[in-house]
């Protein structure tokens, strides 16, 4: 424990002491939120599951034509719908999104729509165009979903993307979230169910209603992907601020010990000299 | 006697996942009741609708609906929706 004084010490367990305080605050608001957005996160399920098996009912239903909205085309545009955090300090959550999409995005032209604040910053250094953009995750709304499902479809329809993906973050459990990419148009062949060849009536007719059905449906996925994300963002922060605090703890229990070193040293340095100044 | 399963599910939740007797529903066409054994079916409902739901026990429930889509999948009723509210609640 050269150089440094008593003084320094101090002054260095004080400040260690403060920002231990602000990650133990931040700990504590993360977990509350995370409590919220789990149960947010649940509510959405049965929704999603339910919508996902009529969608592709109707998609499939008996026609001999699919709908355009299935059939997969050659991918020279894409579109990523990328939900980030709002705020940092949560780990590596934001930067494994942008790491899996800029290693998904290299092989087409690609555009994005921002979710979070985090994400916006990201990508307004002109990595990708963006075409539109949420502030905030939390709290975000069925209507802004919607308006960005509108949005998307209206394009895909126009043939100026040949491929809407969703990147999200996956909750699975508070020790581990993982980033997804979700095609949501065309509709992610992955969910279709094996093909049944029943009849089904459709009132007003199978694409009139998948049109109409649509973009009420990819709100619904973006809903509750952001449900979904936002709780991985709480949960990523818990356990950062978790970490952060114990080391904090360690740091200030380490700097203790050199500060009683210390203090120990100057006193027996002192003592010293005493006894030296006594015997001449 | 048989009984159709109903869910009514929005991203914010289930409202009513049981048997139930019947449901009326306002789908852009009109109105419709489903019963049991109907057949597979979808429409699309109207922007403001109501819904009335007859329970096993024969009471009868009504909500408001905005939107959506009825799927009727082999006495597995479906409303799907963004925007539900129970009136009694």
């Amino acid at each position: 424990m050269a150089g440094a004084s008593m003084k320094d010490i101090k002054l260095r367990i004080r400040s260690v002491e403060s920002t231990m305080q602000i990650t133990k605050a931040m700990q504590l608001v993360a977990s509350s939120k995370l409590r919220g957005a789990r149960a947010r996160m649940e509510a959405s399920k049965p929704y999603m599951k339910v919508a996902r098996t009529a969608v592709w009912d109707i998609a499939l239903h008996n026609t001999g034509a699919q709908s355009h909205y299935v059939i997969p085309r050659e991918i020279s545009q894409r579109c990523y719908i990328v939900i980030a955090g709002d705020r940092g300090l949560a780990g590596s959550y934001n930067a494994n999104m942008f790491k899996r999409i800029e290693w998904d995005s290299r092989d087409a032209a690609c555009c994005v729509i921002p979710i979070g604040r985090k994400a916006i910053e990201y990508y307004s250094h002109g990595r990708m165009s963006i075409i539109t953009s949420v502030e905030k995750v939390e709290g975000l709304t069925l209507e802004a979903c919607g308006d960005i499902a509108r949005r998307i479809l209206d394009s895909y329809d126009a043939g100026e993307y040949d491929e809407i993906v969703l990147a999200y973050t996956s909750f699975v459990s508070v020790l581990l979230q993982k980033t997804k990419l979700k095609p949501l148009l065309p509709l992610d062949a992955r969910d279709a169910p094996e093909r049944t060849n029943r009849q089904m009536l459709c009132e007003p007719g199978a694409d009139a209603l998948l049109k109409d059905f649509l973009p009420q449906y990819l709100a619904g996925l973006i809903y509750s992907a952001a449900c979904d994300s936002f709780a991985s963002e709480q949960a990523a922060r818990r356990v950062a601020m978790d970490s952060a605090t114990k080391n904090a703890g360690d740091m200030i229990e380490d700097l203790s010990l050199r500060y009683n070193r210390a203090r120990q040293s100057s006193i027996t340095q002192e003592l010293t000299e005493i006894v030296a100044g006594a015997e001449h | 006697m048989a009984m159709i399963h109903l869910k009514i599910v929005t991203p914010q939740g289930k409202f009513f996942d049981a048997d139930a007797q019947r449901v009326m529903v306002r789908t852009t066409g009109g109105d419709v009741a489903i019963l049991p054994h109907h057949i597979d079916y979808s429409a699309a409902l109207a922007e403001a609708g109501q819904a009335r739901v007859v329970e096993v026990d024969g009471t009868v429930r009504l909500g408001e609906v905005q939107g959506g889509l009825l799927h009727v999948s082999s006495d597995d009723v479906q409303v799907i929706t963004n925007h539900f509210r129970w009136k009694d609640e």
